[in-house]
């Protein structure tokens, strides 16, 4: 077990390295991220929404902006490997639950990173008003993890594929779509302060993040090596 | 001389009618040969006769259209989970980190293969190749020479029971040829089963066994 977490955390440590040095996700993931946030607060900004519709449609583009974020910058985890042509060392070197495991501590280092820039400045900027701000976090990291989660499988899969770019947007968007609109609405519960919501959204999250969790540590091997 | 039991517990790989096929392009058809431990087996071939395919097929890295492949230590098949740690590859198609240093490098290598405590061990594989475990440069800033030499050590450093070997002379100078040949030597009497794909005529001297694959 341990063993295993040292080869995972190898992984992750060796991805955060490289990825730091070259910045190519990082910038991927920041410049859209702050350029849409830019976009946005100067179109839209904090008053051309009425009151009433403030907490849904400042979740609604908050998410946007997240998933569509993600999808610009998670997928170089495993193409990055296969087009360095590193990918055959790895596998022969690290088990495969070590890989997968690693590469999906990586994602989620770099979206809790653009989550913690992105989220208060977009909250600053929009004026969004968070009642419930322990349930927002705890929103938050659940769905980040759970994107972490997804992204990393299907990253492993069209690492492999030719058609790399159009196939990370087809497979994702379909997986990505119902926590994408269960984060929405937990986001609008916590900034209208309605508990059950909040609850009912954590309760679904949590669910979808263990079973593509289960998925995907199943499934991966199979994708790593054959 | 190596005693009966240290050869009786080398790992052998035995393939039999092994052909691959990418679409209706016939790479090879009908290989068949033996690796045993305690000698080299050398595959040569013109450039397109599939040399390296065939390494990536016995290493475990790509399935065989037809034929079978299997890795044993004594009669007993080796796990694929168990299989990888018994291989040390260096091929062209196999490349090390560029935005690590040597060091860096070797030092993951060593971790996610589970070494333990592995710094001077990685300073003692960087020095045998020739390459000094203090430089700081990053690999993308290397010679093809240099990187070879890494991926040599990266391939050595776990002291593996087969060592594979694609063109491992290329990009190398005189002075590394003759430290290769003397470790691969040293490595096939030591009891450790080598594989070499080649069309270097001093390399194909290495081996007493030969597979010649025709285009």
């Amino acid at each position: 077990m341990w063993r295993w977490l040292s080869e995972a955390l190898a992984v992750a440590a060796k991805d955060l390295r490289t990825e730091f040095r070259t910045r190519v996700a990082l910038n991927s993931l920041g410049l859209f991220a702050l350029t849409v946030l830019a976009a946005v607060s100067y179109t839209v900004g904090p008053y051309r929404i009425s009151a009433e519709d403030r907490p849904f449609l400042l979740a609604v583009l908050l998410w946007i902006i997240v998933f569509f974020a993600a999808l610009a910058g998670l997928d170089r985890s495993f193409v990055k490997e296969e087009e360095s042509h590193t990918a055959p060392l790895l596998r022969l070197a690290a088990s495969p639950h070590a890989v997968w495991f690693g590469k999906l501590i990586y994602n989620l280092c770099l979206i809790y990173a653009l989550m913690a820039i992105l989220v208060p400045l977009y909250c600053i900027l929009m004026g969004y008003k968070i009642v419930l701000l322990q349930s927002f976090v705890i929103t938050l990291v659940l769905g980040g993890y759970t994107l972490a989660v997804v992204t990393t499988i299907i990253a492993a899969i069209i690492a492999r594929a030719m058609t790399r770019g159009a196939l990370f947007s087809v497979l994702s968007l379909p997986l990505l779509l119902p926590l994408m609109i269960f984060l929405i609405q937990g986001t609008t519960g916590a900034s209208e302060g309605t508990t059950e919501t909040v609850t009912n959204t954590v309760r679904a999250v949590l669910s979808m993040g263990g079973i593509m969790t289960i998925v995907s540590a199943v499934l991966f091997p199979v994708v790593w090596n054959d | 001389m190596l005693s009966f039991r240290a050869m009786a517990d080398g790992i052998r790989i035995s393939f039999s009618d092994v052909a691959k096929r990418y679409d209706l392009r016939v790479i090879f058809k009908a290989v068949s040969g033996e690796a045993v431990a305690g000698e080299v087996l050398v595959i040569t071939g013109s450039n397109g006769s599939g040399k390296s395919t065939l390494l990536s097929i016995l290493c475990g890295l790509l399935r065989p259209t037809r034929g079978e492949v299997r890795h044993l230590q004594g009669d007993a098949e080796i796990a694929r989970e168990a299989w990888r740690l018994h291989l040390g590859v260096v091929a062209p198609s196999m490349a090390v980190y560029e935005e690590l240093d040597a060091m860096e490098n070797l030092s993951f290598f060593a971790r996610v293969r589970g070494l333990g405590p592995s710094e001077e061990r990685c300073r003692k594989g960087l020095l045998a190749v020739g390459l000094d475990p203090d430089r700081r440069t990053l690999v993308r800033g290397y010679s093809t020479g240099m990187a070879q030499r890494l991926k040599i050590a990266q391939a050595l450093l776990h002291d593996p029971a087969v060592l594979v070997l694609d063109e491992p002379g290329s990009n190398l100078d005189p002075a590394g040829k003759d430290w290769l040949e003397e470790h691969v030597r040293v490595v096939a009497a030591a009891g450790k089963t080598v594989l070499l794909a080649t069309n270097d005529p001093r390399e194909m001297e290495w081996g007493s066994r030969h597979v010649a694959l025709a285009v």
